[in-house]
């Protein structure tokens, strides 16, 4: 249901699902290190996912929503951008945040909404957001995220910032309104910014078929006259190549570039979902088998690359690493209940005074009250 | 030291969840993420690992059983540890045959906030404030004995004119038995049906109208076809005939193949017929649907009408296979009764019941004849079928059935 049509549309692909090189003149020069950590990338985004989802069904984190399948796109895509530009996530790109000096120690306080979570726990779970890696906060309205990253793009080429604004976006937010109005917005006025388009066919229940009636979604792009290009997603060098074609044109004045990423969710929407109410089991064992990791280690092996010790002692380190930071935040108390009245106003009105006081005459004689 | 493991709120604003399966015992040992128990919510059924290594001491609630949120599920502990808070589980743990309770609160009858502590909106805040009210001497009527903008202004209403006498807090009746009784707890299938059917009495206005058909030639007919379809391996019952013959009368008036959209006020003219068939099986009624029943043959008609209650009683029904009905039948077969008043399956119009086919005098130009008869009852919903529209229609549905030839015209 979820496919239909869609795949037959044409997509850049460097490997095909065996990791064999279909495209040589695509294939990028990169060097072992930078294809390890590529891979390094992907595994550590799948490990927090399988332990969070874990801790989620635990009552120990409150929400969940996992990336798995999704992970060649969204490393692919973070690989491709420079420190100085500025990424709008959507709900599963906190893989380009850890890429860019986001920590799992950062990651950990911040579904906990611990006292050290940058964001004083007033997120919910996996919003995540750090200006220091300039990763700036998802509202969970779909869609959202868009016009704003095309309202900072515009501001950096007036500016004349060499900055680069990558807005990521689901099948799903293609049918909001905002969508659209970004793309004329960031067309017309040549903003610097890539749209990067997960196609990972659910917009929670609701299937891509019932998003658009367009053969694929980067051909919207014509119509607002930018360039639009499908990429097989599940292939890290071709999410790759084309994101930082994208990138570096957007750089250097060429303007906007719509990136349909054709992949798919393989897990649930978020833990409060249950797919196989909707979904058909076969069409997920299908994408199953066309799984991102697995196919970027064929082509490390091709390469003369792989070494299996070298990827146990990576995993070993990144569940290491994920485990103190959970144990971490798991024994660190919540924010301070008085930053519930901060940074909303520069001086509080008298009613948040008011409450202020009665929270404090609370917390002093407990006894006197009852909880509602 | 024994570890309590709560139900959390695994959804977004769960309250309570019902107990599936449980996959420990007892005494068991168990491994940090090992599968305790599949839970099942208002969304998904999820499987709820273990928060640690331990061995479990205490288990709370059975199977099929509702659990609230933050009440005590599982105690985890070490081998031979005894658990100290035990009991707080099974006071949480809600037994199957209590009532479930209404989450959202009633006005006015709220836990009442004691002295000291005032709830209020920062409007009403401002309001009292300008009135010059205390608002803790406001009774409060919102939820969990929220002062409202309201009763401040009742208040100040009441402070003017003299008192008039508190309505009488609503009473309640004590449900006390007077006999032996059993509680069965609605679950499942029972409580769908339980809700579906309520919402389609509350929602759609019913009006029934019972005629007696005359299947005499229908049944001669059938007589006839059926060797040829058993050699098929078909069974030819006297249901696709009926599914034949709802569809041509629902092709004549399309309003009855159609459903209310009650947000917007419009009446939605369904352009296919997937006849939905009432099927009992031992969890409760089931409606399995026949697709795209105009486009199929009497012989395909049979035998998905036979694939359908065989994948319906075995329980094996797919989620495409109950779903997109756009008009339903109910028969009773042998059981058929006179009349009945059959309800809608919502949000469809109109459904028909179909009663046992039995020998009976009937008077034929002017003369006492022994026919084979058949009672069909409709129920239709008032609000888009006239009472006209309906009788119309269940006469053409009665034509083709006593007159099985004008069927060819329909072919």
């Amino acid at each position: 249901m979820g496919e239909g049509i869609l795949t037959t549309e044409p997509m850049v692909q460097v490997l095909d699902e065996e990791g064999v090189v279909v495209d040589p003149a695509l294939e990028p020069d990169l060097p072992a290190d930078f294809l390890w950590r590529a891979f390094e990338g992907m595994l550590t985004v799948r490990a927090v996912d399988e332990r969070m989802l874990m801790l989620q069904r635990q009552g120990r984190i409150a929400f969940y929503g996992a990336a798995t399948g999704q992970e060649a796109a969204i490393v692919g895509s973070g690989l491709a951008l420079e420190p100085q530009d500025w990424v709008f996530p959507a709900l599963r790109e906190v893989g380009v945040a850890l890429l860019r000096g986001y920590s799992l120690q950062d990651l950990a306080h911040q579904l906990f909404g611990t006292r050290d979570d940058i964001l004083k726990g007033r997120q919910m779970p996996c919003h995540y957001s750090d200006r220091r890696v300039r990763h700036v906060a998802w509202s969970s309205c779909v869609g959202n995220q868009v016009p704003q990253a095309v309202g900072t793009a515009m501001a950096a080429r007036y500016m004349g910032d060499p900055v680069v604004v990558m807005a990521y976006l689901g099948d799903g937010a293609t049918s909001e309104g905002d969508f659209h109005v970004a793309m004329n917005f960031a067309a017309v006025f040549r903003a610097p910014v890539v749209f990067f388009c997960q196609n990972n066919h659910w917009a929670i229940s609701v299937p891509v078929s019932r998003q658009t009636a367009s053969k694929t979604i980067a051909v919207k792009a014509v119509a607002y006259g930018m360039e639009g290009i499908r990429v097989d997603g599940n292939d890290l060098l071709a999410v790759y190549q084309v994101t930082r074609r994208a990138v570096e044109k957007a750089r250097s004045g060429g303007g906007p570039t719509l990136i349909e990423a054709f992949t798919y969710r393989i897990g649930a929407h978020s833990t409060s979902d249950d797919p196989s109410r909707y979904r058909d089991p076969e069409e997920v064992e299908r994408w199953r088998r066309r799984d991102p990791i697995e196919r970027f280690r064929r082509y490390l092996i091709r390469k003369g690359l792989w070494d299996a010790d070298r990827e146990q002692a990576l995993v070993r380190s990144i569940r290491d690493n994920l485990m103190t930071a959970i144990q971490t935040a798991e024994s660190t108390p919540p924010p301070p209940i008085e930053s519930l009245f901060e940074d909303v106003y520069a001086t509080p009105p008298w009613h948040l005074r008011e409450q202020q006081a009665m929270l404090e005459a609370y917390r002093r004689d407990k006894a006197l009250w009852m909880d509602p | 030291m024994a570890f309590e493991f709560r139900l959390p709120d695994i959804g977004e604003g769960m309250v309570e969840a019902e107990i599936v399966r449980w996959f420990v015992q007892e005494g068991d040992s168990i491994q940090e993420d090992q599968p305790m128990v599949e839970l099942m919510t208002d969304k998904a059924n999820v499987v709820i690992p273990s928060p640690r290594k331990g061995v479990v001491l205490k288990r709370f609630g059975r199977e099929g059983e509702v659990v609230k949120v933050g009440s005590v599920l599982v105690v985890i502990g070490e081998p031979g540890e005894v658990p100290v808070a035990a009991e707080t589980g099974v006071e949480a743990a809600v037994p199957a045959s209590a009532t479930r309770e209404v989450s959202a609160p009633t006005p006015g009858v709220g836990p009442v906030a004691p002295p000291g502590r005032v709830l209020a909106t920062p409007a009403t805040r401002r309001l009292a404030r300008e009135l010059g009210v205390d608002l803790r001497q406001v009774s409060p009527t919102g939820p969990h004995g929220r002062v409202t903008k309201d009763d401040v202004l009742r208040f100040v209403e009441a402070q003017r004119a003299p008192a008039a006498p508190a309505p009488p807090p609503p009473v309640e009746a004590p449900v006390v038995p007077v006999g032996p009784e059993e509680r069965i707890p609605l679950r499942g299938l029972r409580r769908v049906i339980a809700r579906r059917m309520v919402q389609s009495k509350r929602t759609a206005p019913h009006f029934t109208y019972v005629e007696e058909v005359d299947m005499t030639e229908l049944v001669r007919w059938r007589e006839q076809m059926k060797p040829v379809a058993e050699a098929q391996g078909v069974r030819l019952t006297y249901l696709p005939f009926i599914i034949k013959a709802v569809v041509i009368g629902l092709k004549r008036f399309p309003i009855i193949n159609a459903s209310l959209d009650e947000e917007k006020e419009e009446i939605v003219l369904k352009k296919y017929y997937h006849i939905g068939i009432a099927v009992q099986t031992d969890q409760g009624l089931t409606v399995p649907v026949i697709h795209d029943a105009d486009k199929r043959s009497l012989l395909d008609l049979a035998r998905e009408v036979e694939r359908l209650s065989k994948a319906a009683r075995e329980g094996r029904l797919a989620l495409h296979e109950v779903r997109g009905s756009t008009f339903t039948i109910t028969s009773l077969g042998k059981l058929g009764g006179l009349l009945a008043t059959p309800i809608i399956n919502y949000p469809e119009v109109a459904i028909l019941g179909v009663h046992k086919i039995e020998p009976r005098p009937v008077v034929r130009n002017g003369e006492i004849v022994v026919r084979s008869m058949m009672n069909v009852s409709l129920s239709f919903d008032h609000r888009v079928v006239d009472g006209a529209v309906g009788a119309e229609f269940t006469q053409v549905v009665r034509e083709h059935l006593e007159n099985p030839h004008l069927l060819f015209l329909q072919m």
